[in-house]
């Protein structure tokens, strides 16, 4: 698929290159793009709604309590209250669980589509960390084959320096290409096998 | 253009990104919220921390001073506890000594209240025509205090507009920065 010219038109994303929650945000959205935008996969937003219905539900824990609490004035909502606070607690325990090991930094599930829709998509995933105060940017893409089920991966790290200006402006285009390699890399392995 | 800079990356998000923001500080408040309530099961007081808004209960507690109450049935008024009390009519809960305690065998108990520095009993703070308080009228009983830790709320109290600044101000902070 031929990379789509309004994608490289678009304004581009200015940031506060100080701010490291802002500097991971444009580089995994770079990141996204490639995959999504440029080569045409698929988005899987399972982990993603795994997390939103966790906090869902929490909430709803919360605001039921807040309504029957309402309803029925303090020492009769005693019951109830017990339950829906235990209930939030495990919830965020339950949501620390799954951040810290289902979803670990991923932030990208793509699926590639074989193009005769004959065998399994093959499964594509990102993940990324940059710690606070560090200037490296640690990216880990994985490949696993539909059909097989094996898994390959590869990470790079880079200072974030080398993708964005004085002025914090994003350079897509010198981010692209590293992608793009790093993709190529784990589908020629593929290929060697 | 300049000034509306930090919605930019609001408008990067998508529609699931945009939910989890609001979620985000829906579960703020959530677990304020659930905190809050878990301390009024395990204390029985539907209000367990009070702030001390007047200087009436001087040199014991001053303006700003956070008390934790606790309000289980089984425990009985006594003499000299200081009591946290409603009165109708009136938004605030009041923080007085108890003076007098009249208990009768079926369990009702009356009793009468006194600030420190006052000089004169509640009677006269009361509703209209009542003489004693009952025990529905107990928000709780102070078992600790933290001096002056409340002093924000005081604060926040006496200039309302100062509250619904921060207010504001950290709502957008976390609805417009992403995680």
């Amino acid at each position: 698929m031929a990379p789509s010219k309004d994608i490289l038109d678009e304004k581009p994303v200015k940031i506060d290159k100080w701010d490291s929650g802002a500097l991971k945000n444009a580089l995994d959205d770079g990141a996204k793009k490639v995959l999504l935008d440029i080569m045409g996969f698929k988005e899987s937003h399972k982990l993603m709604n795994g997390r939103l219905f966790l906090c869902t539900v929490a909430i709803g824990f919360a605001m039921f309590a807040l309504l029957w609490d309402y309803l029925y004035p303090f020492p009769q909502s005693r019951n109830v209250l017990l339950c829906c606070v235990i209930s939030y607690f495990v919830l965020m325990g339950i949501l620390t669980f799954y951040l810290t090991y289902v979803e670990r930094g991923i932030f990208l599930v793509a699926l590639e589509q074989d193009k005769a829709r004959m065998e399994p998509d093959n499964k594509w995933t990102l993940q990324s960390s940059l710690r606070k105060y560090d200037d490296t940017y640690h990216l880990t893409v994985s490949f696993t084959d539909g059909k097989t089920q094996a898994e390959r991966s590869t990470t790079i790290s880079r200072c974030v320096a080398n993708f964005f200006d004085d002025n914090g402006t994003f350079r897509f285009d010198l981010f692209q290409p590293v992608v793009r390699k790093l993709k190529e890399d784990l589908s020629s392995e593929k290929k060697m096998n | 253009m300049g000034s509306f800079d930090f919605l930019d990356e609001v408008r990067r998000m998508n529609g699931r990104q945009l939910y989890y923001q609001v979620l985000n500080f829906g579960m703020i408040v959530s677990s304020a919220l659930m905190i809050w309530k878990g301390l009024m099961v395990v204390t029985g007081s539907e209000s367990p921390i009070v702030v001390v808004l007047s200087g009436s209960m001087e040199p014991a507690f001053h303006r700003g001073d956070l008390l934790l109450l606790t309000n289980h049935r089984e425990e009985p008024i006594r003499v000299g506890e200081i009591v946290v009390f409603k009165i109708e009519g009136r938004d605030i809960p009041i923080v007085h000594r108890v003076l007098k305690v009249h208990e009768k065998e079926n369990g009702t108990v009356r009793f009468l209240t006194k600030g420190d520095n006052n000089s004169v009993d509640d009677r006269g703070l009361y509703a209209k025509g009542q003489l004693w308080l009952e025990k529905k009228d107990v928000v709780g009983r102070a078992k600790a205090f933290l001096p002056y830790a409340g002093i924000v709320t005081i604060l926040m109290n006496d200039y309302p507009k100062f509250k619904y600044a921060i207010l504001a101000f950290l709502g957008l902070f976390v609805l417009t920065h992403r995680e």
